[in-house]
């Protein structure tokens, strides 16, 4: 990848709509239990968790492009390894868990109810399937539809 | 001192008088080839003459010609000549050919005051600076059966009169063969991909035409490979995504490898995935093997019915038309001649030249050392067939030493080869020389990078770094105005190799074992020397930094430097830009012009016609808004960026090509189904 600022931004929401809105839904019919609201018109039960956790990864990730975008400018190649947007995706949700264990998200709900065993193990089952199924988009899914991609450094649209 | 162009009439004596058959016009000082095979410059298209049968070598301060040791040899006047400077006082004979210098004031200046036999010697050192030239592709064809007509009455130029040819007068004509709304001038690998995109984008194979030399797109190319040691089994220079087959790069070239691998349950294929995963940084960048880029290339030639839209035929001009067209004249091979008539015209609304490289770039020296002693092969440039030096070091098991010249990818690749060799004669001697050497900090900087030297060649995975191809680097270059380009490209480019292990070991184990050595300095002189085991080379090197010369006695010389950019040396090229005061990029290094001028749609934006179009792809616009044009991904991007332009203009048939299309169309791509 030779992503820019700009592209490296594009990109990342390109994946969140794409991949992570639809993943996190099912996720997030899956936490619903009978206490969670209804859905208004479709009458299917959600939890707005795993959203919260998604936004978070995202919020993050925007964060710390620039500081990788930083580091680019030291490599002659201008260029961004597979290997090192795998390795840095962990690192950025290892900051998300931190994030919350911290308490950013306390304000949402009880802590006891946030802080357990089982839902930190949700969020990072959460994560695997957002990040591997973005990881093969970017390998090579997304150029496959959107076949400027790759020469607009990650950016969107046409020439 | 020569007036340039220099301009050569060329008769021919048939039953009767002499009848002049061709003026043509040299542009500038080079080392010309005269033969009956198609590669020579000069082509003189009859059995008496043979495949290469003489230089006529062009410097500042004279002329001079030399037999290349010709069946029926080379005259001036009636005085067979091995090399002898020419004052064309007296014509040139070859066969029943006569070559006379056409007369103007400058040329009476042109006597050459040196002793004859060391006549090419002069010229070599008295012209430093221009590159020595043998142009191939583009050559100025002496046909047997040109018509005998006056000058001006000749092909194109008895339809071409001026800048903007009538259509109707020309669909009158003997010559006219035909309409295409997509007309692409070349026929090789820039063609291909262009063609490639518009078929997948909409367009039927009726509507696309591409004349050129060979069927096969990638003829040219596979010959340079061939030729500088790159069999089907070697790999290419080139990145897993880069795929000349495949418009979206996926799958690259890496998983199909390692799939093809895992069908036949051979896990080791997992590594091209792993390459591409860590490239650079983790694992060393992964390049496919050549043999398996040209059967892709068949398979997607055979999906888009290249061959029916293939036109056999040398492009000789372009002209444009006043229905907002585009004429292009051309002379296909003698066996599709009609009625004796071997000239056509072809008319297009879209046209795209990409004609590649004009010429192969020969260093001085060398070039004038082949002059001199054409019976002795010893020097070669990498890009042509020197088979024989191989066959002679490994079949020999004398001591034999070899000269690398330049420090490029071509230069690794035969010092492996050679290296290969020295598996059957343990007596190879290699010595690579290199202009300076370069110490480990004093890689090229660009901002905030800088370059890795090893050995004191710098690495880089590609010719250009990863980013010009699509990332921060292609949006500076895009940008900027051409001097600032210079100067970005001054940075970014140069001479580089890629970074192989087993490259590096050989160098490694060549130092230790003392059959490698790296020489340095620029070349002095260059002489044929009598020794016990024979006659050798010997050269002489003033380095720099204030080191004693250098001389080495060798048995052969490969000059790596490479091929020769400039469209001048395409006649073609050279009359269209000249024709319609075409602009050129500014060239690396100063002075020279560059390739043609583009926008960063790749039109030529002198050329526009009304609501027509010209395009240009690969080397020939070197210099302009991307950098690395003469590569597989820089043809996929000029020619997507072309396409895209002229979908976006409304050219019939071309889509938009949004995300279903592109979904439906790779679908039909890995089904192997027309698009």
């Amino acid at each position: 990848m030779v992503p820019t600022l700009k592209g490296r931004w594009l990109t990342r929401i390109l994946l969140f709509l794409w991949i992570g809105v639809p993943i996190t839904f099912l996720f997030s019919l899956y936490v619903a239990g009978p206490r969670s609201p209804i859905l208004p018109y479709i009458g299917w039960h959600y939890d707005i968790l795993p959203f919260q956790i998604l936004s978070l990864i995202l919020l993050v990730g925007l964060v710390m492009d620039p500081v990788y975008f930083y580091a680019q400018q030291y490599r002659w190649e201008r260029d961004w390894p597979f290997a090192y947007f795998f390795f840095f995706s962990i690192v950025e949700f290892v900051i998300v868990l931190a994030l919350v264990w911290w308490g950013v998200l306390d304000f949402t709900r009880p802590r006891s109810q946030l802080h357990t065993s089982e839902n930190y193990l949700l969020f990072t089952f959460h994560f695997g399937c957002v990040f591997l199924l973005s990881f093969i988009a970017v390998l090579g899914l997304i150029q496959i539809f959107m076949i400027r991609w790759r020469f607009k450094s990650g950016e969107w649209g046409r020439m | 001192m020569i007036r340039f162009p220099i301009l050569l009439d060329i008769y021919q004596r048939g039953d009767g008088p002499l009848k002049r058959v061709e003026r043509i016009s040299l542009p500038e000082v080079g080392d010309y080839s005269i033969g009956r095979a198609s590669e020579n410059q000069i082509v003189l298209d009859t059995p008496e003459v043979s495949k290469r049968h003489a230089w006529l070598l062009l410097r500042e301060d004279g002329i001079a010609v030399a037999d290349r040791g010709s069946t029926n040899h080379t005259y001036i006047g009636d005085t067979e000549v091995d090399q002898s400077p020419w004052d064309g006082a007296l014509p040139v004979r070859i066969a029943q050919f006569e070559i006379h210098l056409v007369a103007q004031s400058a040329i009476g200046e042109t006597r050459v005051n040196v002793p004859q036999d060391n006549a090419t010697r002069a010229f070599a050192s008295g012209s430093a600076g221009a590159p020595a030239a043998v142009p191939r592709g583009q050559s100025i064809e002496v046909a047997l059966n040109a018509p005998n007509a006056p000058d001006e009455m000749r092909f194109p130029r008895n339809v071409f009169k001026s800048e903007i040819v009538s259509s109707a007068e020309i669909k009158a004509s003997e010559y006219f063969a035909g309409e295409s709304t997509y007309l692409s001038v070349g026929a090789g690998l820039g063609s291909f991909v262009w063609a490639d995109h518009l078929r997948i984008f909409g367009v039927s194979k009726s509507e696309i035409r591409a004349i050129g030399d060979d069927v096969i797109p990638y003829a040219n190319y596979q010959r340079l490979c061939r030729n500088s040691q790159i069999p089907p089994h070697e790999r290419l220079r080139s990145n897993s995504q880069s795929t000349p087959d495949n418009i979206w790069g996926f799958p690259g070239y890496a998983s199909r490898e390692t799939w093809k691998d895992l069908k036949e349950f051979r896990f080791g294929g997992l590594k091209h995935i792993f390459q591409v995963f860590g490239e650079a940084s983790l694992a060393q960048t992964f390049t496919p093997r050549s043999g398996e880029v040209f059967k892709s290339i068949d398979s997607e030639a055979q999906r888009i019915g290249w061959r029916e839209m293939f036109v056999s035929g040398r492009v000789l001009g372009i002209r444009k038309t006043n229905d907002e067209r585009y004429a292009v004249a051309y002379r296909v091979p003698e066996d599709q001649a009609r009625g004796g008539v071997r000239e056509r015209i072809m008319i297009g609304k879209f046209i795209h030249i990409s004609t590649g490289y004009p010429a192969t770039r020969f260093t001085e020296d060398l070039q004038a050392f082949k002059a001199r002693f054409p019976e002795e092969a010893r020097v070669f440039n990498a890009y042509e067939n020197h088979e024989v030096v191989y066959r002679s070091i490994e079949q020999n098991p004398m001591p034999a030493t070899v000269v690398v010249r330049g420090r490029g990818i071509v230069a690794s690749r035969i010092i492996q080869r050679l290296y290969e060799a020295r598996n059957k004669n343990k007596n190879i001697t290699i010595v690579h020389q290199m202009r300076n050497p370069i110490a480990k900090n004093e890689g090229y900087r660009y901002k905030r990078a800088q370059r890795y030297v090893y050995n004191h060649i710098e690495n880089q995975a590609f010719n250009w770094p990863k980013a010009c191809w699509g990332g921060q680097l292609l949006r500076e270059t895009e940008r900027a105005t051409p001097e600032e380009r210079v100067k970005i490209y001054e940075a970014l480019g140069g001479t580089t190799t890629a970074d192989r292990r087993d490259w590096r070991n050989i160098i490694q184990l060549g130092i230790g074992d003392g059959w490698y050595k790296p020489v340095f300095g620029h070349f002095e002189t260059l002489e044929l020397v009598k020794t016990d085991q024979g006659p050798k080379i010997q050269m002489r090197l003033k380095p720099q930094r204030n080191q004693p010369p250098v001389e080495v006695v060798a048995d052969y010389a490969l000059d790596c430097t490479g091929l020769i950019g400039d469209i001048s040396h395409s006649p073609l090229l050279r009359d269209l830009a000249e024709t319609y005061k075409l602009l050129r990029t500014l060239g690396v290094g100063g002075g020279k012009p560059g390739g043609i001028s583009v926008t960063p749609d790749f039109e030529i934006a002198g050329l526009r016609n009304g609501s027509g179009r010209a395009y240009a792809a690969g080397q020939i616009t070197l210099g302009g808004p991307q950098p690395g044009v003469d590569t597989f991904l820089g043809m996929q991007y000029s020619a997507l960026r072309s396409v895209d332009h002229m979908a976006v203009l409304g050219a019939p048939n071309v889509s938009l090509f949004g995300p279903l299309r592109s979904f439906s169309q790779w679908i039909k791509w890995c089904t192997n189904t027309k698009p």
